[in-house]
């Protein structure tokens, strides 16, 4: 069962989620974040871009990071604002290198099936940075005009 | 989800209506390749109702395409709209795929 938080800095409250290794549960969380960016007016282009990344960021969790294993979980975290929403996602793998992630726009790539995640959420967030150990990934997206 | 198929001069034209995501992916693979083990390798993709699609079914779709077009078949795209359209051109997949504005000229292409 998910386990869900909330908690709040200066930059707004924190909601964080354990999700089990299921990609069918991704569904929930994404309509809340979806709702939220919604209720305070962030329009469509911004919705279509953070649904991405997101669904790009828990999908690798699940299948690269956690390998599907139903005993590992993910950890997402998520704040919206007016200004920005910020989004966190941490798997129980054993971690990676992005910097070693192959470029699936090079000719030689663009047949391969697999590999675009972390490309769509670099282009479609301002921010993407993984900490340190390749298990968590933390995106921001600015509201702009 | 909802996927619709109907054949126009023998050729099959796949409609896929929402959202491609994730959990829309087994049933674009099932609707693609199970089409193509069957012997029909002539497809058009119409995503003229089609809201977001992710990386995953891109993978479907990249691979019907290579199994198609090894069969002396196609797959196409037909009327994509602006952020799939964008998510194509991000992903440089337009270089891949044909991308048509809408399944007439994919057909009249074919």
């Amino acid at each position: 069962m998910p386990t869900e938080a909330s908690k709040t800095d200066d930059l707004g409250a924190w909601t964080e989620k354990i999700l089990p290794t299921d990609l069918a549960g991704i569904r929930e969380s994404e309509r809340d974040l979806l709702a939220r960016l919604a209720a305070v007016g962030y329009d469509e282009d911004h919705r279509f871009a953070v649904r991405l990344a997101f669904e790009e960021a828990m999908v690798n969790a699940m299948k690269h990071g956690n390998k599907m294993d139903p005993s590992r979980s993910v950890t997402l975290s998520y704040r919206v604002s007016p200004e920005r929403v910020e989004i966190r996602v941490a798997d129980e793998g054993p971690g990676f290198d992005p910097g070693g992630v192959p470029d699936p726009t090079a000719d030689e790539n663009l047949n391969k099936p697999c590999g675009r995640g972390i490309m769509l959420m670099r282009c479609y967030m301002d921010e993407v940075a993984y900490s340190s150990s390749g298990k968590e990934v933390r995106m921001v997206k600015y509201r702009q005009p | 989800m909802k996927i619709q198929t109907r054949s126009d001069g023998g050729i099959q034209i796949v409609t896929v209506i929402g959202s491609a995501d994730v959990s829309a992916s087994a049933a674009l693979r099932e609707a693609f390749l199970g089409a193509i083990q069957v012997g029909t390798t002539r497809i058009v993709c119409d995503l003229g109702q089609t809201d977001f699609i992710c990386s995953d079914t891109l993978g479907v779709l990249i691979t019907a395409y290579l199994k198609a077009t090894k069969r002396g078949g196609f797959l196409k795209l037909a009327n994509p709209q602006q952020h799939l359209k964008e998510v194509l051109e991000t992903t440089r997949l337009n270089c891949l795929f044909s991308v048509y504005p809408d399944v007439s000229c994919a057909l009249a292409d074919s």
